[in-house]
């Protein structure tokens, strides 16, 4: 599409590569600069280069003896975490206000990104998480500065310092593009981008059994994953010609069998990235093997980043437009959808009962979790399906609440791992005894602690307990309908995705078990041997902790802006 | 809405004590123990009194504000929530606390905000030197906060919903106070009773507020006193709703049946006696049942009569039960307690009139009772108050007595290593102990003499002007409707009998010869106490100034102009009294007079009557009652011993066996019920959960055995998910 053509039809369109895109692209154009900074400045040293057959030495920088306060083992992280932070305060300003100019990336005929609402409102998800767990990890896998003899971990801490900052900056770009991207193969190609370097980040403790093996595990499940996603990408070609969303979307066709096979395949590769059940199996060890900061990334950022993938290819293409043709056979993914959320969310819940690993709890949890938002959207599809007579406030309704949901999971289950990390810097965190008598050890990170498992939990009024709220609501005011206006609501006149929403309340009730007993371990049990002395100091990790806390709080109590926000995101997806 | 002003800042009131709460408790667990916290903040009493001050100037200015314009309504917003409207878009419900002051509002919000401020100055005295309360006052002062925000907010409130919050709050922080001494069994007892026994009226208030909303679709005052609406709605089942939330009242009000508690509740400490008895928790039933005079008024007529005429028989039967009660007693604080009961009788009674007139279209019979009700309420919350208070002080200074005589005589045997423990059978609280203290604290037994005339209707002081409105309407209803003669009749059988026992309280106190030794070495130390005594005896006497500015009319707001002209005021209301146009009413007021100005207190005299010792004066206003009493006890020799082994006496003494027959009824049904349930609960409940816990947990161990940490079994897994969702995707095209 032709710029001016574009511009016809009322979008502010962008050629790649002219000026107004470096313009537009400016906050991931930072994040860039700063991954490039990162690979020099470490690097920069007295290396001279000869002139070949002179004696005349031209100062090169690259290489040699590298300067003293460039070279310092502290600089990757601080230039990490203050280049996240730039990028977010470039994204943040005209986000929260509401007035994100929607511009639309084209090369040639094809639209490759779009930046709006909603694009803005994920890449802010996935800077904010990764900004928490680059700030952790100051703490977390810290530069060991001090002059002297250092033991082999702090070595091995030193050395690796730029390759951490350097993979969760990749990490950060990938997610980017998944959230621009306009086009599923640009979307694969931010996927696989973040998805390899977060194999990277799980494996990082390569020394140790377990960070390798996890590191491998998730690997080769996450690759078969992606394989399969990416055959599906290519049947999809092959029947539609294209993997424009725009043109998928006008050229998808509930009846052709191709098309069907296409989207099972592809569900297949987001659903790992979800981690739905039963494509799950990965994540526990993952999570576990990972230090703690990285996990709370893939429970957070990383499941945002899948759920992109899923509302892009559920709600946007295979949906039909307010014409309603397609109505009857498009939202064919409706009873796998729900199925599978039920499956996750039983499966996540009953597997984190027994889980004495603080780490694979949490995994699980995340898990349940996935399975909620999945009923969320299986009640889009149910909106759609032309069974039930509803305008299409609900259906953005309901994608608000589980963009809410994705945002306020950053702040408590990433919390929660800021404060294994914080147990992980005196020792292990893969006992639940670890966390014994923490309430009296350090009584302000207990109590951050329980309640991010209250908000996990969903107790009022913190964030969690909004966001269950709101996908209750919205699935129970889809199955209801318009119906409610008549009167009274028998309860044969109810869709049967309500029954999704009880599966939510029941799983709920038992979600609270394993939370709660975590508080029962902090605050009544005595800490173990070794583990008697308050935690480690550890500035910036308990800021980050800190932030998480706040935000469950306060996103909880007052959450209108925060709800506005998921709105304008809901709305700015093609839905007519 | 009104113009904005101090009213918009009313929300304070009750939020400031309910803020020190917090406070003092904490600044009490750092500090206590340390001098500054002892002596200079009395242990939280000043923070306490800093507080209530600042309440009560608030609560002046609001009500001063309120004077000028008249019925003033003010929101103010606590915060706000989205709710999901059925039509898809989202609508802001608001959620928030209001204020609604009308007269009604300003009378309450006086008397409790005024009395909690005295009440707060005397526990500094009464507390504070009370050796058995070391570093635990700050627990008392935290909870007294609570409790005077809980009224304040109470009286505040703009919908039955907050109400029923602060009331409850109110039940809490009485179980808490009531149970201040809680390693004392009767404390702990009594505090359990007050608090179940208030409770099965609040359950019957919870259906009543329920069975409101479910007919208004609010508990607003705003929606549900809107005459349009209660028009629309079925008269009987407002009456059955009203009913239930009388049965709260009855509860909270300590009114026959539910009576029980306010006895036992006296086990507190006398502060808070005070604070319950006055002026807080017993009116929160009253101002309740007041607060239901606009449904009388928009009903149909006499469809709610019923209802009013119960409210009176209540209040009748109470009246008498709890003053024949109260002859026996030997307990100072019991025979106040049963006063109270008594006298809140009154005001219910009065309500009654005032909400049967209501609903029978005599508009200004029923804005004249339901305004001498609330003088009622207020001389009796005044008088009450610094009765209490003086109680306090006498038992107070009796204790202390007791210790110096105790003190003493262990000095003489070398024993002082020992001067501190005095638990031993004296009882400071029985007047059996007491006599001829009239000299020994004169202020306390001016304050007693005033207050016992207020209670008692002494012409022209306190409680007379209100008395008299309540009798003079009670029987003007019973002019009407037949039915009421039972609760008029029962009323005016009560003036005298309250006569009596006011009387022969003061009269065992205060005069006659000392009983006991501990009594000859009473007198008066902390001017802590006595200030608010001194403060409340002018309030009671001055009565007749608000009798003057018509203080019962101005509150059913019938006549305007009615402060312009004062003098013709108090004019106006004596004649009204005294030489009324009706021949009926006049006859009624004389014949009042006799029975609790000349009946009652001649037989106290002759029974209990007595000179102080002779060398000892009292103070000349007191004398005098003293002299007449002596010279009709030598006159009279009237012999009440049949009587007093009757067995009616006995059942008297006994509460006519109430508390046995509740006690037998809770060990036979109640804890037999709670027996089964606890099995139930042990078996069946829990059997349930660990049921489900086991089995979830077993679940769980195979689930989790899935996970079998092979990358090939996981690829598996993904491959058979891949066929399931082919399956799936197919079994739908």
């Amino acid at each position: 599409m032709k710029p001016e053509e574009c511009n016809e039809i009322g979008m502010n369109c962008t050629e790649a590569f002219s000026t107004e895109f470096w313009t537009a692209i400016s906050p991931e154009l930072v994040m860039v600069i700063g991954l490039v900074a990162l690979f020099i400045i470490p690097n920069l040293g007295n290396s001279k280069f000869r002139i070949p057959l002179t004696k005349l030495k031209i100062p090169w920088f690259l290489g040699g003896k590298r300067f003293a306060i460039t070279g310092s083992p502290a600089i990757p992280g601080m230039l990490a975490t203050a280049t996240i932070f730039a990028t977010l305060g470039m994204m943040a300003i005209d986000i929260i206000d509401g007035s994100v100019k929607t511009t639309t990336i084209t090369s040639g005929d094809s639209i490759l990104f779009k930046i709006d609402a909603f694009s803005r409102f994920f890449e802010i998800l996935f800077l904010v998480a990764v900004l928490l767990a680059s700030m952790a990890t100051l703490d977390r896998i810290p530069a060991h500065t001090f002059k002297g003899k250092k033991s082999m971990d702090e070595m091995y801490d030193n050395r690796r310092q730029a390759d951490l900052y350097i993979l969760l900056l990749t990490t950060a770009i990938g997610m980017c593009l998944v959230a621009l991207a306009q086009d599923l193969f640009v979307l694969f190609v931010g996927l696989e981008l973040a998805s390899l370097s977060t194999y990277i980040l799980v494996a990082f403790h390569k020394e140790s059994k377990s960070g390798a093996e996890s590191g491998v595990k998730y690997f080769i499940v996450g690759s078969v994953a992606s394989g399969i996603g990416l055959y599906g990408l290519s049947l999809m070609y092959l029947e539609f010609g294209t993997l424009q969303l725009s043109a998928l979307r006008d050229a998808w066709s509930g009846t052709s069998t191709l098309g069907i096979i296409a989207l099972g395949l592809v569900l297949v590769g987001f659903g790992f990235k979800v981690s739905a059940a039963p494509f799950h199996f990965a994540a526990p060890d993952a999570y576990a093997g990972a230090n703690s900061p990285v996990a709370g990334v893939l429970a957070t950022a990383s499941k945002a980043m899948g759920m992109i993938g899923l509302i892009r290819v559920l709600v946007v293409i295979t949906l039909p437009d307010s014409s309603g043709t397609l109505s009857e056979e498009s939202a064919i993914w409706l009873y796998a959808i729900a199925t599978l959320s039920v499956i996750t969310m039983t499966w996540g819940n009953i597997a984190a009962l027994g889980s004495t690993n603080p780490k694979r709890m949490l995994a699980y949890s995340s898990v349940a979790h996935a399975g909620y938002m999945l009923a969320a959207l299986s009640a889009v599809g149910a909106w759609r399906w032309g069974e039930i007579d509803a305008p299409v406030d609900y259906a953005q309704a309901i994608v608000a609440a589980v963009l809410f949901h994705l945002f306020v999971l950053v702040a408590f289950k990433l919390g929660a791992f800021l404060v294994l990390g914080m147990l992980e810097m005196e020792g292990g965190a893969s006992r639940l005894s670890a966390l014994s008598g923490l309430a009296r050890r350090d009584p302000l990170i207990g109590t951050a602690m329980f309640i991010f498992m209250l908000a996990l939990a969903g107790v009022p009024p913190l964030a969690g307990f909004m966001s269950k709220f709101l996908v209750i609501a919205g699935i129970v005011s889809t199955s209801v309908g318009t119906v409610w206006v008549d009167g009274s609501v028998s309860f044969s006149d109810l869709h049967w995705v309500w029954w999704l929403a009880l599966a939510m309340f029941l799983n709920s009730a038992i979600s609270v078990f394993y939370y709660l007993r975590i508080g029962v371990v902090m605050f009544l049990d005595i800490p173990e041997e070794g583990r008697r002395k308050p935690l480690p100091y550890g500035a910036s990790i308990r800021m980050a902790i800190w932030i998480c806390l706040v935000a469950t709080v306060i996103l909880g109590l007052s959450s209108d802006t925060l709800i506005d926000m998921c709105y304008r995101a809901a709305e700015s997806l093609d839905w007519d | 809405m009104s113009e904005s002003g101090i009213i918009d800042y009313a929300v304070l009131i009750p939020l400031l004590p309910m803020l020190a709460f917090p406070v003092i408790l904490f600044l009490g667990r750092i500090f206590n123990g340390t001098p500054t916290w002892v002596k200079n903040l009395k242990e939280g009493g000043i923070i306490a009194l800093t507080v209530m001050g600042a309440s009560l100037l608030l609560a002046l200015a609001v009500i001063k504000e309120h004077m000028n314009s008249i019925g003033a309504t003010n929101v103010f917003t606590w915060f706000e929530t989205h709710w999901w409207e059925v039509d898809g878009a989202l609508t802001d419900r608001v959620f928030g606390v209001g204020i609604y002051i009308d007269h009604l509002t300003v009378m309450l919000l006086f008397v409790a905000a005024f009395l909690c401020f005295l009440i707060n100055i005397f526990s500094i005295g009464y507390m504070n030197t009370d050796p058995i309360n070391d570093n635990r006052n700050h627990r008392f002062y935290a909870e007294f906060v609570l409790f005077c925000s809980g009224m304040l907010g109470m009286v505040l409130a703009d919908s039955f919903l907050w109400l029923f919050i602060f009331w409850e709050l109110m039940g809490l922080c009485s179980y808490l106070l009531i149970g201040f001494y809680y390693e004392r069994p009767s404390a702990a007892y009594a505090a359990k009773k007050a608090f179940l026994t208030t409770r099965v009226g609040d359950v019957f208030l919870v259906i009543g507020l329920a069975m409101l909303w479910n007919m208004f679709g609010s508990l607003d005052y705003a929606v549900v006193f809107d005459p349009v609406e209660i028009a629309k709605v079925s008269s009987s089942e407002l009456q059955i709703a009203l009913g239930m939330m009388f049965i709260g009242a009855v509860g909270k009000s300590a009114q026959f049946p539910l009576h029980v508690w306010l006895p036992d509740a006296m086990e507190g400490p006398t502060p808070v006696s005070a604070l319950i008895h006055a002026a807080t928790m017993v009116n929160a039933g009253l101002y309740l049942v007041a607060r239901m005079f606009p449904f009388f008024q928009a009903a149909d007529i006499g469809s709610l009569s019923t209802l009013a005429i119960i409210i009176a028989c209540i209040g009748g039967i109470t009246a008498v039960m709890a003053a024949l009660i109260a002859f026996v007693q030997m307990d100072l604080k019991k025979v106040l307690a049963y006063s109270t009961m008594s006298q809140l009788a009154y005001i219910f009674t009065g309500l009654g009139c005032a909400l049967w007139f209501a609903n029978n279209g005599y508009e200004e019979l029923a804005t004249f009772a339901l305004g001498a009700s609330l003088f009622h309420l207020f001389n009796h919350a005044m008088a009450k108050g610094m009765l209490f208070m003086a109680s306090g002080s006498v038992i107070h200074e009796m204790h202390h007595a007791h210790h110096e005589v105790a003190h003493h005589e262990h000095d003489d045997d070398h024993h002082d290593d020992h001067h501190d423990d005095h638990h031993d059978d004296f009882d400071a609280q029985s007047m059996a102990n007491m006599g001829g203290l009239a000299n020994k604290m004169p202020i306390t037994a001016t304050a007693m003499f005033v207050g016992s005339m207020s209670i008692i209707g002494i012409p022209f002081i306190g409680g007379f002007w209100s008395k008299e409105g309540i009798i003079a309407s009670a029987w003007k209803v019973a002019l009407k409707e037949p039915v009421f003669l039972f609760p008029a009749m029962l009323v005016l059988i009560g003036a005298g009998m309250t006569g009596f026992y006011m009387s022969r309280m003061w009269f065992m106190t205060f005069a006659g010869k000392p009983k006991t030794d501990v009594a000859k070495h009473v007198h008066e130390q902390t001017p802590w106490i006595p200030i608010p005594l001194v403060v409340l005896t002018f309030m009671t006497l001055s009565a007749f100034i608000l009798a003057g500015m018509h203080a019962g009319a101005w509150l059913g707001d019938y006549q305007s102009g009615h402060y312009s002209n004062f003098f013709s005021g108090v004019g106006e209301e004596l004649q009204y009294v005294f030489l009324n146009d009706d021949p009926f009413l006049m006859v009624l007021t004389y014949v009042t007079i006799g029975l609790s100005f000349i009946l009652g207190p001649s037989f106290a005299m002759a029974l209990y009557g007595g000179s102080l010792d002779d060398d000892d004066e009292a103070k000349p206003w007191m004398q005098w009652a003293i002299d007449l009493s002596a010279r009709v006890n030598k006159n009279s020799n009237f012999d009440n011993s049949a009587w007093a082994n009757s067995s009616l006496a006995y059942s008297l003494e006994k509460r006519l066996h109430f508390d046995d027959w509740y006690d037998a009824a809770m060990l036979k049904i109640v804890v037999g019920f709670a027996y089964i349930s606890a099995k139930f609960d042990k078996n069946v409940i829990d059997g349930v959960i660990k049921t489900i816990e086991s089995t979830s947990q077993a679940a769980s161990a195979k689930l989790r055995t899935l996970t079998t940490g092979s990358a090939r079994d996981y690829i598996m897994m993904t491959a058979l998910g891949t066929l399931a969702i082919f399956l799936l995707l197919w079994g739908v095209a």
